[in-house]
């Protein structure tokens, strides 16, 4: 067991978009910063949704602060991360059964006062020109808004975080554990930490550290000695095999279970559900037959052609949901950011929690949680992530004919070039690894047709040719648990041919 | 236009059938859309002067009693072909054989006798290299490879390949190969027995 001990001003638990977007402000700042993920970056939930830049629309009638927290950040996140982005506005539409249940028409009216109110643009727009701007809609909607709803693509702003923070002199350790806090009296002076491949262990300590684990925050904050109350809230999603609407189309009512259909890249989100789980069930989550078909029932009140459109596959998340401190029962839950001063709440110094939010503040809540680092540092550097852009992630610009431009994933496009840098510039172990940074695989042939090329392409990128059937292995493990969930109909077709282009025919490592 | 045999679907278990027959000097034609075969495997098939309707399928069969006496297909409209005997070829999932709904699995061309897990929980292993037991899904026939519809078997009509309850094209080509001889074997003695 080898030990080692350095020093840090600030130490962020958790390779999320909230904590690689602290590390990011933390090094902008100026401070000596190492970022600690368990697995890798957007592993968690920040990879696990639907991708979508919210307008603040959805929370304008209920929750105008959120709303408007979601549009002042839409527009930041437009101008420094536009690589990330996709501009595609978003629709809320009304159909003619809504009025039965309290949300026709003039639900819309005060929808979209409560848009206004909030900052948020939003214009009613006649049925038949939505029909005409967005051809896959209902075609039985009686009222629509135009809103400046996007798509992000979460796990590129999470690694162009990180890189940022990388780039301004932040240490990354993926794959590394956090097993316990160094405490001294009432103070946490750091980590203790397992190399979750090797199994050595190491001490790391710094004057203050993050605590940005999401929903595995809650026993980080045991670890320091306190308590906090979170409540996993798993929501599932499912990805429809191409891309079937171009504009974000949502439902004109109270937030409900799948009423939001997200175009992003070349596929479809339909989501998201909500319930309640065990935290023992957060790390292996499995989508359930009721949560597929009350998506597809939903889904296709959005958009009808969903009914008869190939599911790739289904996958969930966790909200890491906190309850409000002087609520011990849970019962009133906040979905708003939560930056816990541990010092001013349990009298435990050095140590801030930095939870609840979604991905669209993530750079709001990094703002507060650097604040709050900032202050007990003593440190008056100000906030520059809302006007700093963010970098590119990898190099995309291979010449087609050369090498580097050689096309290895025909759904998603991606390069041999692309493959190599993102090697070069990212702690990458799998396939897994590699997609989050080049969205290899996740397109409409599941990696059916690439993963072999990919799996040899990255092991050699690697030095380890030997590793490439492994590496392909494991891949397909973890598609198909995407797929089972949803295993019926053009999907299943897609299974078998999957398993036939793998098993079938010439000597293959499954058999 | 009256067959001896005609073949529903043409694949590699379909066209094994046809070609052996035609070649035996039986009248058969095949019927399918042909997606996994290519034009060089067929050519045999048609110098034996077998009749391919390829890109054509069946969309009706026409019954008397058990026995199917005619199928309609697609692109002949009202005309209807004849056989004194049918084979059916069709595939698994992939090949349209049979389909998955989310609450049954059925044989979509004459609702055939399918079997098949009832209980989803089973279908799948999650190990993508084990074997998975979707892939065993299919029509059940008697100990003549004679499928049935609602319990009484079709009394003219074979199945073999994919389509089988237990065979799959990972295992290998050799069960389905062994599918179409035996259906092979039983045509012939058949004939013979007539004869």
């Amino acid at each position: 067991m080898q030990e080692m001990l350095k020093e840090y001003d600030v130490i962020i638990i958790g390779g999320g978009i909230t904590g690689a977007g602290t590390a990011r402000d933390c090094a902008l700042r100026g401070l000596k910063v190492l970022l600690i993920e368990r697995r890798d970056i957007a592993d968690g939930a920040t990879g696990r949704n639907h991708g979508l830049l919210h307008s603040g629309a959805r929370y304008a009638v209920k929750d105008g602060e959120s709303a408007r927290e979601c549009i002042v950040e839409n527009r930041i996140l437009r101008r420094i991360a536009p690589h990330c982005i996709e501009d595609t506005q978003g629709l809320f539409i009304t159909l003619p059964e809504d009025e039965e249940t309290g949300y026709g028409l003039d639900y819309q009216k005060k929808f979209i006062e409560a848009c206004r109110t909030a900052g948020i643009e939003a214009e009613a727009m006649d049925p038949r020109e939505a029909i005409r701007w967005e051809p896959s809609v209902n075609p039985r909607l009686i009222g629509a808004v135009k809103v400046p709803d996007g798509s992000v693509d979460p796990f590129k702003l999470c690694a162009a975080n990180v890189l940022d923070a990388r780039l301004h002199g932040a240490d990354i350790l993926t794959y590394t554990e956090v097993l316990s806090l160094v405490k001294e009296d009432d103070t946490v002076r750091g980590v203790r930490v397992r190399d979750s491949r090797t199994g050595e262990t190491a001490e790391y300590h710094a004057r203050v550290t993050v605590n940005a684990a999401g929903i595995w925050g809650q026993a980080i904050v045991q670890m320091a000695g306190a308590r906090i109350a979170m409540f996993p809230a798993k929501g599932a999603l499912l990805v429809f095999a191409h891309r079937v609407n171009n504009v974000v189309i949502n439902r004109c009512r109270k937030s409900a279970d799948g009423d939001i259909l997200v175009p992003g890249d070349t596929v479809t989100v339909i989501g998201t559900t909500s319930t309640k789980i065990p935290f023992e069930a957060c790390d292996d989550l499995h989508v359930t037959p009721d949560e597929v078909e009350l998506l597809l029932r939903e889904g296709s009140q959005l958009c009808p052609a969903l009914a008869s459109t190939r599911i790739l596959r289904a996958y969930a998340g966790v909200r890491p949901l906190v309850a409000s401190d002087d609520d011990p029962t849970g019962r009133s839950i906040s979905r708003g950011i939560v930056c816990l001063d541990h010092a001013t709440r349990d009298g435990i110094e050095g140590f801030v929690t930095i939870t609840g939010g979604k991905l669209m503040t993530y750079r709001l809540m990094a703002e507060m949680a650097t604040d709050t680092v900032c202050a007990k540092l003593g440190v008056a550097v100000p906030c520059a992530t809302a006007t700093t852009p963010l970098p590119r992630t990898i190099e995309r610009d291979f010449p087609a004919g050369s090498p580097d431009g050689m096309l290895v994933c025909e759904c998603e496009n991606v390069t041999l070039g692309e493959i190599r840098s993102a090697v070069a510039r990212f702690d990458i172990h799998s396939l897994a690894d590699l997609r989050r940074r080049t969205r290899i695989g996740m397109g409409t042939c599941q990696g059916t047709y690439c993963i072999r090329k990919a799996a040899a392409a990255l092991a050699e990128a690697q030095g380890r040719p030997a590793d490439a059937e492994r590496l392909a292995r494991e891949y397909l493990d973890e598609r198909w648990k995407g797929m089972m969930p949803v295993g019926w109909g053009d999907t299943l077709r897609e299974m078998e041919f999957m398993q036939k282009v793998f098993k079938a025919g010439a000597p293959s490592t499954f058999k | 236009m009256k067959f001896d045999v005609i073949i529903i679907g043409a694949g590699s278990a379909g066209m094994r059938v046809a070609s052996a027959l035609q070649k035996a000097g039986r009248k058969t034609a095949v019927i399918g859309l042909g997606r996994s075969i290519n034009e060089v495997e067929v050519r045999p098939y048609e110098r034996l002067g077998g009749t391919l309707l390829i890109g054509d399928s069946v969309r009706e069969g026409l019954f008397e009693g058990n026995r199917l006496t005619a199928v309609h297909t697609v692109n002949l409209g009202a005309y209807p072909l004849k056989a004194d005997r049918f084979v059916i070829a069709t595939g698994k999932f992939l090949g349209g054989g049979i389909v998955a709904d989310m609450d049954r699995v059925y044989e979509p061309l004459f609702g055939l006798d399918v079997a098949y897990d009832e209980d989803r929980g089973g279908w799948f292993d999650a190990s993508f290299g084990a074997p998975q037991r979707f892939l065993r899904f299919g029509v059940r026939t008697d100990a003549q490879s004679r499928p049935s519809m609602g319990g009484r078997t079709v009394e003219n009509l074979y199945a073999c390949g994919e389509l089988l309850e237990g065979i799959s094209a990972v295992d290998g080509r050799e069960e389905i190969e062994k599918s179409a001889d035996k259906v092979l074997a039983i045509l012939t003695q058949a004939d013979h027995a007539e004869a």
